[in-house]
């Protein structure tokens, strides 16, 4: 075990989904809105980071459109990407409330999910965009896994301060009046619909740039990475790390991401027990969550550090 | 009373996680680590657990003669799951912490996510059975494969379907691309053999019914239907067709040439009637008739899909490690090419080793069949058609590599 590459892992993945759960923050804890396709704006900041970036289509390839641009425009392009799309989904759904939004938010993403696997000319279908192209920060003097890591955690530090000075603004308690009391954030005269569409757009950005980010780390982009499992990852850190708080929803998902890792932080010189461990994996996983639901230490310790 | 025990259970496993540290550094002094990345769980589970039996003999049997130059060879083995993002994670733990100079075993998916990983941090990284065409682009700098591309797959069927004299094909394809790819090749073969395709049709599994797709291929009447799907899929259509009146020929693809589907679909409706195209280790090779003496013995059961491939990495690496001149991914690069063609033809490590050690140029025949690697870093293939026959698969045909030159 090698525990400063445990270090990076954990700070690079847990920084990237760390993003997601944020943005999820936002949305649930404090806008209301249950968005069960978190994954869709994952994806489609993903695939737009590789479709600006990648070259365009040659030999077997069946996707249409490879831009072949720099970096940063795709980076740019993902949030834009995933900003179109909630603005696509966020328009006709956001009237529903509760649950009828978690499934509508649901369904579009597995639509998504069945456009990018059927289309072929988004992306090669099941095939995927490989070998996705990203900066090299060899010329910064710096290695991949410390540069992703500090660019995820950037990231990741960047979405947080936002949504907090957002969140701390007169607009931020509009949100939260929005969700306590719908009719006496109308009677006050807010546009409950325009801040629910505001949020729900806001929110999605960030998704799309970590989309990208996760494009340049994995160098691949493929219907399997972006499944509803994704979502529910997103989910569990949120419950875990307990609502409503930015401090909670990271050390949520570090914790998970972590815990992911240090299962597999041992190596297992033989097949048989490597089979073992992933069969306990999810066992012990399992346990972990009733453990922490039960007694919440994630939760306890904000309040902590917010009472002291 | 809580913080205290939270403090020294941290410092319980930081004390554990150190002598772990300090075991595998003082254990890599006089070994060589390679990383076995398979899925161990998921769809592809059994299959996974084929191929890391297989590498473990391999390496086994490496040690056994001594081991390499380098050193005993150690194996790290870890789950993907097969996904192509937990297999990133592995294998870079594999590469940084362990210290591996090569890693085998990923799928499809994951070979192709980690092609980036293995030409940056120079390790070289092998698959025993992805198929994936992507890889006919990315392969061969670091990136090998002892298995032929799926277009192979494509070209076998092809050949049989236009050998077989059949007037009108159809084609039922199920939507992934380890069916796709090797359709398509198929489906340009019948163009250029002048068969006439009837139907096209992509299907996506999963369905209950696939009376849809079914209705205007059944309606055309084929002569054979190519059926490119799972087990689960594949099943449906057959009993579907059947029931809908289809009283020609079938060629399956290597998913279904399982003795199971007898049982599943119904043996009286396959007898005589159906064919199945798989690429197929030539079971006639000394090397392959060693390598399942080999396997019997240590395992008691017949190898499964791949082993031979997976055996053969084993051996490859091992002996590209006795011949390169650093112990690391880059000098297997720099000479795993030679020892798969060219030179004395050797069939186990041991012998290689003696012929290296001579100062001789090796070839290592397969147990899987000759491994030259084509620019791709991918050897060609050969495949067999097996027809059913009361209730059970039988060979009627074999494809050597050198029939599609």
């Amino acid at each position: 075990m090698n525990l400063v590459q445990l270090f990076l892992a954990v700070v690079m993945f847990g920084s990237l989904f760390s993003v997601l759960t944020l943005s999820l923050n936002l949305q649930y804890a404090r806008g209301g809105m249950i968005n069960f396709g978190t994954v869709a704006y994952f994806a489609a900041g993903a695939y737009a980071y590789a479709i600006v970036t990648q070259e365009p289509p040659s030999g077997l390839d069946q996707y249409l459109v490879g831009l072949h641009g720099p970096w940063w425009a795709g980076f740019l392009a993902a949030g834009v990407a995933s900003m179109a799309f909630a603005v696509l989904t966020g328009w006709p759904t956001l009237r529903l409330r509760g649950e009828y939004l978690a499934l509508t938010t649901f369904a579009f993403a597995e639509m998504l999910h069945s456009l990018l696997v059927n289309e072929r000319r988004i992306g090669n279908g099941t095939v995927g965009l490989a070998n996705v192209e990203r900066p090299d920060p060899g010329s910064l003097g710096l290695p991949d896994a410390w540069a992703y890591a500090g660019a995820a955690f950037l990231l990741m530090l960047a979405t947080a301060l936002v949504f907090r000075r957002l969140l701390a603004s007169p607009y931020g308690r509009a949100i939260d009046a929005v969700r306590d009391d719908e009719t006496a954030a109308e009677a006050i005269g807010k546009d409950i619909a325009r801040l629910r569409f505001e949020v729900f757009v806001i929110s999605a950005v960030p998704i799309g740039f970590a989309g990208a980010l996760y494009a340049m780390i994995t160098t691949l982009v493929s219907p399997d990475l972006f499944t509803a499992e994704v979502t529910f990852f997103v989910w569990i850190a949120l419950v875990l790390g307990g609502e409503r708080t930015i401090l909670g929803a990271v050390l949520g998902t570090m914790a998970l991401v972590g815990f992911q890792e240090l299962v597999r932080a041992f190596p297992f010189e033989s097949v048989r027990a490597a089979e073992i461990a992933a069969a306990g994996e999810d066992i012990v996983t399992g346990i972990l969550f009733i453990l922490i639901l039960r007694w919440q230490p994630f939760e306890a310790m904000v309040k902590r550090r917010a009472a002291a | 009373m809580k913080t205290q025990t939270i403090r020294s259970m941290l410092l319980k496993s930081t004390l554990l996680a150190g002598t772990f540290a300090a075991s595998t550094l003082a254990a890599s002094a006089q070994e060589v680590t390679i990383g076995v990345l398979v899925p161990l769980t998921g769809e592809l589970g059994e299959f996974g657990k084929i191929v890391a039996g297989a590498v473990e003999l391999g390496v086994a049997e490496v040690n056994a003669a001594g081991g390499t130059k380098c050193g005993m060879i150690r194996t790290v083995v870890a789950d993907t799951g097969g996904n192509p993002e937990v297999g990133i994670r592995e294998a870079t733990k594999m590469i940084e912490s362990e210290g591996a100079v090569a890693v085998v075993g990923p799928t499809s998916g994951v070979m192709v996510a980690l092609v980036d990983l293995a030409k940056r941090t120079k390790t070289v990284i092998m698959s025993p059975y992805a198929g994936t065409i992507t890889l006919n682009e990315l392969g061969g700098d670091y990136v090998y494969r002892t298995v032929s591309s799926d277009l192979g797959d494509g070209a076998a069927s092809g050949l049989w379907l236009s050998e077989k004299g059949y007037k009108r094909v159809a084609m039922l394809v199920q939507n992934e691309e380890s069916t796709i790819s090797p359709a398509q090749v198929a489906k340009d073969k019948l163009a250029a053999s002048g068969i006439e395709l009837t139907d096209y049709v992509i299907y996506n599994p999963g369905q209950p019914s696939y009376q849809a797709e079914l209705v205007s291929v059944l309606a055309n009447a084929p002569d054979a239907i190519y059926l490119a799907g799972g087990q689960e899929s594949g099943v449906t259509v057959i009993k579907e067709a059947t029931a809908g009146g289809f009283e020609g020929e079938w060629l399956f693809t290597a998913d279904l040439a399982v003795p199971e589907i007898f049982d599943a679909v119904g043996a009286q409706y396959l007898n005589d009637r159906a064919f199945v195209e798989f690429a197929d280790a030539d079971s006639s090779l000394p090397e392959y008739k060693a390598f399942d003496a080999l396997y019997q013995e240590k395992n008691g059961a017949e190898p499964g899909p791949f082993a031979a491939n997976s055996f053969d990495m084993a051996n490859l690496i091992a002996l590209s490690l006795e011949k390169a001149d650093a112990c690391t991914g880059e000098g297997i690069n720099a000479v795993i090419r030679d020892i798969a063609d060219g030179g004395e033809a050797v069939s186990s490590f041991a012998a290689g080793k003696e012929a290296i050690a001579a100062g001789k140029d090796v070839n290592y025949e397969g147990a899987s069949g000759p491994l030259a690697f084509d620019a791709s870093g991918t050897p060609a293939g050969s495949y067999s058609i097996q027809q059913a026959k009361d209730g059970k698969w039988e060979n009627v045909k074999f494809y050597p590599a050198s029939a599609f030159e």
